[in-house]
């Protein structure tokens, strides 16, 4: 978290939004109204009134799948003071959990922010823990106030693609 | 349509043993449960369901959810009653055999039948719904059976836990004719919130044999037209016939009893040709005023004659059934029939003659074992006074119940 990871960001890194594949998105625990595309969509996110909620209580489960392999280097999470989320653990390529089993295992990595990242500073992360990572769960584990309710107003994370194929670009051959 | 998971808790304690429910409690439940099954597998086929058994010896898994129809009726059979129910543990196991589930692409659901009370606080009980939406768990309550002093206000807790934006339902089911699965059936808990609704009803009731719950004769207009129409047809037919004999009928008890033609002789006239043991035990009555109860005889006379696709004689059919053993059930459905049709000039008409304590005092006099001195019949009349307006007639049935019941005492 030097000033030096800050360039590194800049120079190889792309923002994954356009790699995430919305249709695998899942937040447990997140209030109806203020619900997950507010920290993650583009635009939404950008705007800080728009948050992501929690609701019966203060812990979020994010899960992200992507649609190509990444790597993975950062993550930026935007948050107000109080509320905003403090212990951040990450899971590379764990599908359906719950809040019951995200002990069961270590996490990737763990990030405690300070009330200066939240201000949307990016945290660096253990870049070979997340080589190859075709799914990300990203679990909340409590906010700076310790309240019931931890609000999110950005999340963003940083790295590049494997050289993978997009099937989507992928075009039939005409036969001549 | 909606893909989904369901763990059906079923309480199978000792407060089960009850007949409250016919044909007991834990039968209507079972039955209820069949329907569930058969319209969730309906509904989308690859929805699975599973069920367990919250009391007994300890909370138990009896079948982990599958689509399998077969498995989850054959499972049913053999259940013993017996023990006392847990309901914290039983949603907390449906809760861990859900998050097994084989396909996790389907939505989680618990229904809960609770027919005894609850022996846990009511923060315990919020803690669990609060967990169950915080995995995104929905669930159904039924209640039935056993009310004690909180179980509502804890259910009721439970459901503003675990409610997240109206996937969560509560069903009351009450004592009476009606069985458990039919009150069921109107219920979101099949129509699923509102999508495809009467058909699902339908199909939950074809397969489960139910008969007439959901639609008209159990048959559903889009899967059988013809028939259903046949069957309408002649339903009609049938409530027309028995109009008429009917309207014969009370033309002819009103030649018989002129002299007696009472408020209860309108009652007579309909139940002439289903209960004649009541009809000769009502006749024995005297009165004295003859004007108002020819009023009210040609009033019922012409109701009859009126248009016959109505409500009321939809009544009139159900209630043939439940009155053919009971006459005084009969007279007593009878007049409270007559309390929804009649209009407001009649209603004062009868508390009127309640009110009139020497119109009273002579029907007394005139039974033949109820002495208007005693005690009791004093502190009835009193009683009668005071509730006139209201409910008049409903009183006058009770009353000429309970003089019924010193009369065959005598016999």
């Amino acid at each position: 978290m030097s000033g030096d990871s800050a360039s590194a960001i800049q120079r190889s890194q792309v923002d994954l939004v356009d790699f995430i594949d919305w249709s695998g998105v899942e937040c447990l625990n997140q209030s109806t109204s203020h619900s997950l595309p507010n920290a993650l969509k583009q635009g939404y996110r950008e705007d800080d009134g728009l948050n992501l909620e929690s609701d019966a209580d203060e812990q979020l489960l994010i899960y992200i799948p992507f649609t190509q392999v990444i790597k993975l280097h950062s993550l930026l999470v935007k948050g107000p003071e109080e509320e905003g989320p403090k212990t951040v653990k990450l899971y590379s390529n764990k599908e359906n959990m719950g809040f019951g089993n995200v002990n069961d295992f270590p996490p990737s990595d763990t990030a405690v922010l300070s009330p200066d990242d939240i201000k949307g500073k990016p945290i660096v992360l253990k870049y070979v823990k997340f080589q190859n990572v075709r799914s990300l769960t990203i679990f909340i584990e409590d906010n700076h106030s310790g309240s019931d309710i931890t609000k999110v107003q950005k999340i963003a994370l940083f790295g590049t693609t494997v050289e993978t194929t997009d099937m989507k670009g992928l075009k039939k051959i005409e036969d001549h | 349509m909606v893909l989904e998971a369901t763990m059906i808790c079923i309480d199978n304690s000792e407060w089960m043993r009850n007949g409250d429910y016919a044909p007991s409690r834990f039968e209507a439940q079972a039955e209820a449960v069949n329907l569930i099954c058969g319209a969730k597998t309906q509904s989308n086929p690859e929805n699975t369901v599973g069920i367990l058994t919250m009391a007994g010896k300890g909370v138990r898994v009896l079948v982990t959810p599958t689509s399998d129809l077969g498995k989850i009726l054959a499972c049913m059979h053999g259940l013993e009653i017996g023990g006392e129910m847990n309901l914290a543990s039983g949603i907390q196991v449906a809760q861990l055999a859900l998050k097994h589930r084989q396909n996790k692409k389907q939505q989680q659901r618990i229904i809960v039948f609770c027919g005894s009370p609850i022996k846990h606080e009511k923060k315990l009980i919020e803690m669990i719904g609060k967990k169950l939406k915080k995995n995104s768990v929905a669930l159904d309550i039924i209640n039935f059976g056993e009310q004690d002093d909180g179980k509502i206000e804890k259910l009721e807790a439970l459901l503003a836990a675990v409610n997240n934006n109206d996937t969560s339902h509560i069903v009351h089911v009450p004592t009476g004719s009606s069985a458990l699965s039919d009150v069921l059936i109107n219920t979101p808990i099949f129509t699923g919130d509102g999508e495809g609704g009467s058909g699902f009803a339908a199909a939950a009731a074809a397969a489960a044999a139910g008969g007439l719950s959901g639609f008209d004769f159990g048959v559903d207009p889009n899967l059988d037209p013809e028939l259903a129409l046949a069957l309408r047809v002649s339903m009609e037919e049938e409530r027309a016939r028995q109009e008429a004999a009917a309207k014969k009928a009370a033309e002819e008890a009103a030649k018989q009893e002129k002299g007696e033609g009472q408020p209860s002789g309108t009652q007579d006239a309909m139940m002439t040709e289903r209960a004649n043991a009541a009809t000769s035990e009502v006749d024995n009555k005297a009165n004295d005023l003859m004007d108002d109860e020819n009023a009210l005889l040609q009033q019922a006379l012409a109701m009859s004659m009126d248009d016959p696709d109505s409500g009321h004689e939809t009544q009139d059919t159900d209630m043939s059934d439940a009155a053919a053993d009971d006459p005084e059930l009969a007279l007593a459905l009878q007049l409270s029939v007559q309390d929804g049709t009649k209009d407001s000039s009649s209603q004062s008409d009868m508390s009127k003659l309640l009110a009139d304590q020497s119109f009273v005092s002579s029907i007394l006099a005139s039974l033949p074992g109820v002495d208007p001195n005693d005690p009791s019949v004093k502190n009835l009349l009193d009683s009668i006074q005071s509730q006139t307006g209201a409910s008049g007639s409903n009183i006058s049935s009770q009353q000429k119940n309970e003089e019924k019941e010193p009369k065959e005492d005598e016999k």
